[in-house]
């Protein structure tokens, strides 16, 4: 289990560093979620699959998909077709990929190996044990998290509203 | 542990907020109409300042992840008391809005109730949890007339510098833990002992990036001014008071219960943080010509004159920084007070560069005399609120035998005086052909005048009888949780 963390946390990093040093914004947003895949990882050898699990729903599956679709949304003009052609090189996808597969490979070693509760030290953390602490003695941080996403949501329907500034609320 | 009834009654102030701010936003979405959303902001307020008495005589009380002590219940009533002058001064502000109004009031109650949290954080948890609930909403407030250049820059601004001191913050959270394995201030404290390891010196270092960012404290001060400036009014007047005000006495929570900062060197940068941030802002200040970014860099001074009861850390530290943060919220919400009244009746950019203010006194006598006050105590001239302030800070200075810092204050106070005196003599020059900006005609009638009228009658009350702020403040030290 030791080797399945070292190396995902590896690869983490170096998806990382290259998130940061990329150019082009595509690029470094498929580093980005190899990873968050890597970390995902990470909490799966350290024994806590339920976090695991939510990174990748959540940050690799839901936030940076939405992220890569905007971003090739803005781009759309006539030279998509030739910038698709010129960005589809081996030299682009081959580090990704090769950094993916590392990932699979420790999955597929870890899952051949069978036991799924295998962790580097302590208990797995399921998410039964996750829900008791949030809703036991964690309540309040869930209930004040539900007012932050309020407090999101109505900055984020005030300030992108479109209608022009004339009129009120009231009057549309 | 779960909650008990008596969990609930110490929570119950931060219910109503909450539950306020729910209220408000059913409102809007039944239907849109601005003084009843005010009106329903303020009774919310009002009620839970009233609440924050029965619960005095049974704190402290620890909550699961939170304390509910005298530190605790203070910031709460200084913040309820800020939130209140803003939702009245937002209801004047906003009246000639010409986009819907009535959002301000909700982002008002949840940046209140973030701060309630965050005075009250006695978890790292609860800690980040209630600067971003105090933050977030913050957002919106500062880019709420997003269709103004100015305001908009504001907002983004703030969010963006935000997020990164976040980071921060919760990258230092990060090496506290791997340190030390919990979260709850005080066995972090505990672990962490009198002298930390090079990890957990990090994190508190980050910790303190974190937290120096939201009071712009100065190698974090950047952002500022320019917030400041773009700002509305109202948003100005809550970044200044009641968001400062919760960070700081969390960050007074953190030092004084943490026995690392007994530490000569943490105690040696906060000292020369709080060196830089009196000559920075003061210097800074002199050169404005526009109230807002005076104010701003004003405030950055007052932090560094601040920052010394911490770096004293014992005897009256707690003393001290209740009676200077009490005098710098009352003072500073009169001062952008009349700043967003001037305002009110202009849409558009805010009035606040100095020449719309020449010759004031002899177009709104009343208002000139609140900021004349204002000013007076910001500059800290005996009789009025900012003196008792200042003296404790110096007392404290000297009999801790900082040197520096007492210079630091005296020098800064010099400067300082120079650029309020400015402004001050331009509010009563008078010239031909002075530009029109005022404040709409029946203001003193109006929620926000009588309110900056009341902070002024406070301000004067507090520098010539300030026993009873004394005694309560005292008395909140009593009821602290260490």
């Amino acid at each position: 289990m030791e080797v399945a963390f070292y190396l995902s946390g590896l690869v983490a990093v170096l998806a990382t560093l290259r998130v940061v040093t990329s150019i082009n914004p595509i690029h470094a947003l498929l580093y980005l979620i190899v990873s968050l895949i890597a970390v995902a990882m990470v909490f799966f050898a350290l024994g806590a699959p339920f976090a695991g699990a939510l990174e990748v729903i959540i940050y690799a599956g839901a936030i940076m998909v939405l992220f890569v679709f905007v971003v090739m949304m803005l781009n759309l003009d006539e030279g998509v077709a030739a910038q698709e052609r010129a960005w589809f090189k081996p030299r682009i996808w081959l580090g990704p990929a090769v950094l993916s597969a590392i990932l699979l490979l420790v999955l597929v070693a870890t899952l051949w190996r069978g036991d799924i509760g295998l962790v580097i030290e302590g208990e797995t953390l399921t998410a039964k044990a996750v829900g008791t602490a949030l809703f036991g003695p964690w309540l309040i941080v869930v209930e004040l998290a539900a007012m932050l996403l309020l407090a999101a949501l109505v900055t984020a329907s005030h300030v992108g509203r479109s209608q022009s500034p004339d009129t009120r609320g009231d009057e549309s | 542990m779960t909650l008990t009834m008596t969990h609930l009654m110490a929570l119950l102030p931060l219910i109503v907020v909450c539950a306020t701010a729910i209220t408000v936003m059913l409102g809007i979405a039944w239907r849109r109409h601005h003084g009843g959303t005010a009106a329903v902001t303020v009774i919310g307020i009002v009620l839970t300042l009233a609440m924050l008495l029965p619960i005095w005589t049974m704190a402290p009380v620890e909550v699961p992840l939170l304390v509910v002590d005298g530190l605790a219940l203070f910031a709460g009533a200084m913040i309820l008391i800020s939130s209140l002058t803003c939702a009245a001064l937002a209801y004047v502000y906003l009246d000639n809005y010409p986009g819907p109004r009535e959002e301000f009031y909700l982002l008002l109650l949840c940046a209140a109730a973030g701060g309630m949290v965050l005075a009250a954080s006695r978890h790292l948890a609860t800690l980040f949890v209630g600067l971003e609930l105090l933050s977030m909403p913050l957002y919106g407030m500062l880019a709420y007339a997003f269709s103004e250049r100015r305001s908009l820059e504001a907002g983004i601004k703030y969010f963006i510098l935000s997020a990164a001191a976040t980071a921060f913050l919760l990258f230092g959270m990060a090496l506290l833990y791997a340190q030390v394995g919990r979260l709850d201030l005080p066995a972090v404290a505990a672990v962490l002992g009198e002298r930390p390891t090079a990890w957990g010196l990090a994190g508190i270092g980050l910790l303190l990036v974190g937290l120096g960012f939201k009071l712009s404290i100065v190698p974090f001060h950047l952002w500022t001014p320019d917030v400041y400036e773009g700002a509305p009014g109202p948003a100005a007047t809550f970044l200044a008071s009641a968001s400062k005000v919760a960070v700081f006495v969390v960050l007074l929570r953190l030092v004084l219960s943490t026995p690392a900062f007994q530490d000569d060197w943490l105690r040696g940068v906060l000292a020369v943080l709080a060196l830089a941030g009196m000559l920075v802002g003061n210097l800074l200040a002199l050169v404005q010509s526009n109230l807002k970014r005076l104010l701003g860099y004003s405030s950055i001074a007052h932090f560094g004159y601040l920052l010394v009861a911490l770096v004293v850390g014992d005897g009256l530290a707690t003393e001290t920084s209740g009676v200077y943060l009490l005098t710098y919220l009352v003072t500073t919400l009169g001062a952008f007070g009349v700043v967003t009244l001037l305002s009110s009746s202009y849409s558009g950019e805010d009035t606040a560069a100095l020449h719309h203010y020449r010759g004031l006194f002899w177009r709104r006598p009343y208002l000139t005399a609140v900021l004349t006050v204002s000013l007076l105590s910001l500059a800290g001239i005996p009789f009025t609120a900012g003196f008792i302030g200042k003296f404790y800070i110096i007392a404290l200075g000297v009999e801790a035998e900082r040197w520096w810092l007492v210079g630091g204050i005296i020098v800064g106070s010099a400067i300082g005086l120079y650029y309020y005196l400015r402004v001050m003599v331009t509010l009563y020059l008078v010239e031909p052909g002075m530009r029109r900006r005022d404040a709409p005609r029946d203001w003193g009638g109006r929620a926000g005048g009588v309110v900056v009228l009341g902070l002024a009658l406070l301000v004067v009350m507090l520098g010539v009888y300030p026993a009873p702020m004394i005694e309560w403040v005292r008395l909140v030290e009593h009821i602290t949780v260490r």
